[in-house]
């Protein structure tokens, strides 16, 4: 039973999420909010182990979803179910590439969609920035911000320094 | 080197292993070992699929990985890369959500998972901006980018929902800029009559 929810839940993100990268968070928060396979927390943890792990963290966090929720077997649907709609409209699309790329609706579908993905992640990340960022989180944001404006960097580079600030702070005592 | 079902699962593997922090970094990755080592494919092709990845849902690491796959060798070729660029980050996270709950118990952990989570946010508006700078350029795209980020905000509206919301307001448009065309077509053939 809990397997086939975990095929619906992923098989519909695998086939919604548009934009790529983080564009599967919005649904995963959801799924937090709603389903309780995990809670937002657990979330956030697991996002930020997927950042350092290999592979496109929307895999990382639909193994780990599924592996909390029904153990290896769980992990395993859910990462089949993720990526099995790209495997199927792939299909469908290479062999009728040339009309896909022209077709009008098509274009103006994804036209429509670029804005909506975009505002998605957007509602997320003003959602995580809300609930869980204190000043010292607010102030390495800032701090971020002002270094990608500088130069743009591989995301690790970001993901090391903010670990370093997160230990540093920690032992200082500044986390509780 | 041929390419079989085998060399292709390996090839994006490797690819797979070596994608840190997020799916952007596979066009370089793959731009080395496809066309650079292997010369299995060219790079417009490559940048092209890159493109058609991400105008297809889902992961775009996946999407492309498969889209390529399948330029290499067919159905067993969109597997085999396909199952080769999701195994590693398969294993590693079995591996370690086993371990999860108790890592995250650790204090020194704890602090590190802050500061990645800050880390995280930086890189969600980053995202945010990237995508805001390809898809914002119009009226039309500002107002669908506000109420979607209302809905989604204020009014919890699943995400699922608002995707096939704007599916069907992109056909939608599309259907209405043809019937206004084919409007101004008349009044055109009337000013001529």
């Amino acid at each position: 039973m809990i397997l086939s929810q975990l095929f619906f839940e992923f098989f519909h993100i695998g086939l919604l999420s548009f934009g790529g990268g983080y564009a599967t968070l919005p649904f995963l928060y959801h799924i937090a909010e709603f389903k309780h396979w995990y809670t937002a927390k657990q979330l956030t943890d697991m996002i930020a182990v997927s950042s350092i792990t290999p592979g496109p963290v929307g895999i990382n966090v639909a193994t780990f979803a599924g592996f909390k929720t029904a153990g290896i077997l769980g992990s395993l649907v859910a990462t089949t179910s993720i990526v099995l709609p790209s495997f199927i409209l792939v299909l469908i699309i290479s062999r009728l590439l040339e009309q896909f790329k022209q077709n009008k609706y098509v274009r103006s579908i994804i036209y429509t969609l670029k804005p909506t993905g975009c505002a998605l992640l957007a509602a997320v990340g003003v959602d995580m920035f809300v609930n869980n960022t204190n000043v010292l989180g607010m102030f390495l944001l800032l701090v971020l911000f002002v270094l990608s404006l500088i130069e743009k960097r591989d995301p690790l580079f970001y993901l090391g320094i903010s670990a370093v600030v997160g230990i540093l702070a920690g032992l200082l005592g500044f986390l509780g | 080197m041929e390419k079989t079902f085998y060399s292709i699962f390996k090839t994006f593997f490797k690819v797979g292993t070596l994608l840190l922090g997020g799916g952007y970094v596979i066009l370089p990755l793959l731009q080395s070992e496809l066309v650079d080592k292997k010369d299995w494919i060219d790079n417009e092709e490559l940048c092209e699929f890159y493109a058609l990845g991400q105008s297809v849902p889902g992961v775009i690491a996946v999407n492309m990985s498969a889209f390529v796959g399948y330029k290499l060798l067919g159905i067993r070729g969109a597997i085999a890369a396909m199952g080769g660029i999701v195994m590693p980050s398969f294993i590693a996270i079995v591996i370690i959500a086993r371990m999860l709950d108790e890592i995250v118990g650790l204090k020194f952990i704890q602090y590190i998972f802050w500061g990645v989570g800050i880390g995280v946010l930086m890189l969600i508006f980053l995202a945010v901006k990237e995508m805001w700078m390809k898809s914002i350029v119009d009226r039309y795209s500002s107002w669908v980018f506000f109420f979607a980020f209302i809905l989604s905000a204020c009014c919890k509206v699943s995400p699922g929902i608002l995707i096939v919301a704007a599916i069907f307001l992109g056909i939608f448009r599309e259907s209405k800029r043809r019937v206004d065309a084919v409007k101004i077509e008349d009044n055109n053939e009337e000013e001529c009559l």
